[in-house]
């Protein structure tokens, strides 16, 4: 089998990217590596109590006792943050999950359909972009009264959408093209046709745009924490602690600074990785 | 260079414009050593000479051509020498390339569609080639539509014109006038007529080969057909798996080839005028240069290959004056070649019992019209035609002629606009108002393959898992899925263990055994071949063809063959229906209606055949002094 595969490769083989793990990319994968067990493990292998109250030592610099210092409440900001990669992990985990087993589907049947279908579901797609979404979650939570989980789903309405169109554009590229046509002449269903011909060939572009849905939905749920609309104040939650440090910035800067940096790096990574895993997809149409 | 190459050389010195020597391109990749993708080639040319290098895809031809003009691509580096105006081309500076290109070297592309800008006016692409700076508006003006008009357009207002709205044979007349825009003393053409109709392909030829003899220019005309290459060019170089194998005067290549890859690829070719027994194939595809590094290239797939062919690379030798020969048994088999083509062409006489039985397919009346906005596009006009059980009928038209409309609407793919449709006693004109049963009575009868395997294929299932759904798709009860998709294989040829591969392992033509495998697995009675090779190289397109012949014969298998080529009609089909514009304008039996064409349209189409006589080119060779509106194409719509 190998040695065939050496025989057939075509003397204009593309030069594919795949399989270089950078150190950017090794980088990445730690960081989300460590961030999901935080997330799993939280309080368990933090150091201190992240709800452990002492004002004896509020506002403390870093320090041999509390490696990232203290807030205004004397909180240890490393078990913190620790804590509060659950809450940075969770919500866009069922935000991008969510969003891509919705938009998936959506995308798949308007793109496949095509016609009443298609319209019908692109332009409900185009109201949602009209939408002003932040204006609508602040308005929303604000009648209902606020929560993470609220904005959760909030966003995970606002984010199908997104997925929709990214998916449909994709279907459209592929449904036209003879291998679909074929399937179609020997009488294969559409829902097969859909799910095992056409997916498995949009699958790089919906598992990639998952990962940036990931961290745009961090970013988001971040700053939704920090006006207030997101976890509940005394939450361990690196938006919250944005919020709650930033008063108190030239006190102790690592108390703001810190879960900042935390929000940033984690993304970035979440996006990186997205990329590197759109390499290793799309190569798949070349396997052999 | 040997000795006696040398001689020659000298002899040509005095005219030779532009020579290569020892070319060789390779490719740099990161990781691994660099990929061989011309290993030598050598070449000369002389003003007013037309020379072809003739070869299949993965030959190298078009990467040759690219080094001749500094155009290959970064990751490609070319080593040997070009020659031309006493200067070695390749070490010459992308500056100076700017010199030579256009204005001494000109280039023409294989592809009319992608190669003009897409957002500039004709006019604006003739002016930038002809960079002539300080003129007024109007006489740049003035230039490009005398440009034009020597490409054969007479319509000053293309000028005007974005590439869209015109041809793909306007379109590859603009491209012309744009590479002769600075009188260049050597045109390249790359396979400048491949994209094209067979009609509209002899009028392209015909106009370069005219200009080159008006401008006593030099031509070196890339193509992968043979009979092209004899009927345009005094000298061919036959390159294969990125070495030359062969170069002789065309003439004497045609009638009789000294290296068994030649010989192969004139028999693989099928003559148009009359049928041959069986089509000669030449086993196996094209490797690639690496492969066949240290011997002859040519050596896997040819059936006299002794030791001494593998042992090192055969030298290009002389064998009589001025053809050369890569084949070092050559002498042992000169006569053995001789006797194989005498065979080969015996012609056979095709005793066509045209059967009265039932028809199996019967289209009436059908019309198709596409709505695109506001404009009605009629792709089809009032076409009837009758198939029968185990009959082979050949439906033949250039692009956009209707043809593949028709060939999906058979299938379901498409609804007619009006008119009639009866399979197997269905009627099916619209697929969506029949019952599941009913389909399933129409997939039983007739199946589809389509024209470019590369895409009919799901890249992400394995051909295994292709064929089990075709399989269990046709009866869900089915047993021992995995034994008969096995048999599919054997019935196309292939071995069994091709089932856990991904379709990115094979190639053109194994991939197109697999799609008439899968076609196969409804136990179709008519099979719809859709230019079913019109996207394979020469070689591996005869050993499709047989395949489909010997399934036509053992699974007793009607075939509705669709095609734009003449010559695979001939060898395929006993029945004829030529479709121009939407409307059958003539059919009979095939014999009949190629050796006596009645309607003007098939006459054309006869004539536009390339050949080796002068003929083939005269006739339309009447562009210099004006041609009646070239562009008889240009104004039709596409029915896609």
């Amino acid at each position: 089998m190998t040695e065939f595969a050496h025989a057939a490769e075509p003397p204009t083989t593309r030069t594919r990217r795949r399989g270089r793990l950078g150190v950017i990319v090794i980088f990445a994968f730690g960081v989300v590596g460590a961030v999901t067990v935080m997330a799993i493990c939280g309080s368990l292998i933090a150091p201190d109590d992240p709800h452990a109250q002492n004002l004896a030592v509020s506002l403390a610099k870093p320090s041999h006792a509390h490696w990232l210092g203290t807030d205004s409440l004397g909180r240890d900001i490393f078990s913190r943050i620790i804590a509060g990669a659950r809450t940075a992990f969770l919500g866009p985990l069922v935000i991008a999950a969510g969003s891509m087993v919705a938009g998936n589907a959506l995308g798949l049947f308007a793109g496949y359909r095509g016609g009443r279908v298609d319209s019908f579901i692109m332009r409900w797609v185009d109201l949602m972009w009209a939408v002003p979404s932040l204006v609508v979650i602040i308005v929303v939570a604000g009648a209902v009264g606020g929560g993470y989980w609220l904005a959760v789903l909030l966003l995970l309405v606002l984010t199908i959408p997104f997925d929709t169109r990214v998916v449909r554009g994709a279907v459209l590229e592929q449904t036209p093209r003879p291998y679909v046509e074929a399937a179609k002449t020997i009488g294969v269903a559409d829902a097969r046709i859909m799910w095992k011909h056409i997916w498995p060939n949009v699958a790089p572009v919906a598992i990639a745009n998952s990962f940036l849905v990931f961290a745009g939905a961090l970013v988001t749920l971040s700053g939704l924490s920090f006006l207030g609309l997101g976890a509940p104040p005394g939450t361990p939650d690196w938006g919250l602690m944005l919020a709650e440090g930033q008063t108190l910035l030239f006190a102790n800067p690592v108390a703001t600074l810190a879960p900042g940096a935390m929000i940033v790096i984690t993304a970035v990574s979440m996006n990186l990785i997205g990329d590197w895993t759109y390499e290793q997809l799309a190569g798949r149409g070349a396997e052999r | 260079m040997s000795s006696r190459a040398a001689k020659v050389a000298v002899r040509e010195a005095a005219t030779t414009v532009l020579t290569v020597d020892q070319l060789h391109i390779d490719r740099l990749r990161s990781n691994r050593q660099a990929q061989t993708i011309v290993s030598s080639f050598s070449l000369s040319v002389a003003a007013g000479e037309t020379v072809a290098i003739v070869g299949e895809s993965g030959s190298g031809k078009s990467m040759t051509a690219r080094a001749i003009t500094g155009l290959l691509p970064p990751a490609l580096v070319a080593k040997g020498e070009v020659s031309y105006g006493g200067r070695n081309l390749l070490s010459l500076k992308e500056r100076e390339w700017r010199r030579i290109r256009g204005r001494e070297i000109g280039l023409v592309l294989q592809d009319p569609f992608t190669m003009l800008n897409p957002v500039m006016r004709c006019g604006r692409i003739l002016e930038e080639s002809t960079l002539e700076r300080g003129l007024s508006r109007k006489a740049r003006r003035t230039a490009a539509i005398a440009r034009l008009s020597e490409v054969g357009i007479h319509d000053p207002s293309v000028v005007e014109r974005y590439p869209f709205e015109l041809s793909g044979g306007m379109r590859q007349r603009v491209a012309i006038a744009a590479a002769l825009a600075r009188d260049p003393t050597v045109l390249i053409a790359d396979e400048p007529s491949t994209a094209l109709d067979v009609t509209t392909q002899r009028e392209i030829l015909s106009l370069i080969k005219s200009i080159q003899i008006a401008r006593n220019m030099a031509l070196i005309l890339i193509t992968h057909d043979l009979r092209v290459a004899f009927g345009m060019c005094d000298r061919i170089y036959v390159l294969y798996a990125g070495s030359l194998v062969e170069t002789a005067p065309s003439a004497a290549l045609e009638s009789e080839p000294l290296h068994p890859y030649s010989h192969g690829l004139l028999l693989s070719e099928p003559p148009a005028d009359y049928r041959m027994r069986e089509l000669l194939t030449i086993p196996g595809a094209v490797p690639s240069p690496d492969e066949v590094a240290d011997s002859c290239s040519f050596a896997p797939r040819c059936r006299w290959a002794a030791a001494a062919c593998v042992q090192a690379k055969p030298p290009l030798e002389q064998v009589v004056p001025e053809r050369l020969s890569a084949c070092v048994r050559l002498h042992d088999i000169r006569g053995e070649m001789a006797a194989v083509r005498d065979r080969a062409t015996g012609e056979v006489h095709a005793a066509v019992a045209i059967s009265d039985e039932p028809s199996l397919i019967r289209v009436e009346n059908i019309h198709k019209v596409f709505r695109r906005g506001n404009r009605r596009v009629v792709a089809l006009e009032d076409v009837s035609i009758v198939i029968r059980p185990n009959e082979s009928v050949g439906l033949v038209g250039e692009s956009g002629s209707g043809k593949t409309t028709l060939a999906r609407m058979l299938v379901g793919l498409e609804a007619a606009t009006s008119g009639e449709i009866i399979i197997d006693g269905v009627s099916a004109s619209n697929w969506a108002d029949l019952t599941q049963k009913q389909k399933r009575r129409l997939r039983d009868s007739v199946q589809i393959v389509f024209q470019d395997p590369y895409s009919s294929l799901n890249p992400t299932l394995s051909i295994g898992a292709t064929l089990n759904e075709a399989i269990t798709t046709r009866d869900p009860r089915a047993r021992n899925v995995s034994a008969r998709a096995a048999e599919l294989l054997d019935a196309v040829g292939l071995p069994a263990a091709y089932a856990r591969r991904k379709p990115a392992a094979l190639s053109g033509g194994e991939r197109q055994r697999i799609a008439i495998a899968r076609a196969l697995a409804a136990n179709p009675r008519i099979l719809i071949c859709d230019e079913p090779v019109s996207a394979l190289d020469m070689s591996v397109q005869a050993q499709v063809l047989n395949l489909l012949s010997t399934l036509k014969r053992t699974h007793g298998l009607g075939l509705l063959f669709i095609t734009h080529d003449l010559a695979i009609v001939r060898q395929m089909t006993d029945r004829l229906y030529v479709i121009y514009r939407g409307r059958i304008v003539e059919s009979g039996t095939t014999a009949a209606v190629l050796d006596s064409p009645t309607d003007p349209y098939t006459i054309k189409l006869m004539a536009s055949i390339p050949r080796a006589d002068v003929g083939w080119l005269e006739s339309t060779r009447t562009i210099g002094t004006g041609l009646p509106q070239v562009s008889a194409h240009s104004a039709r719509s596409t029915s896609r």
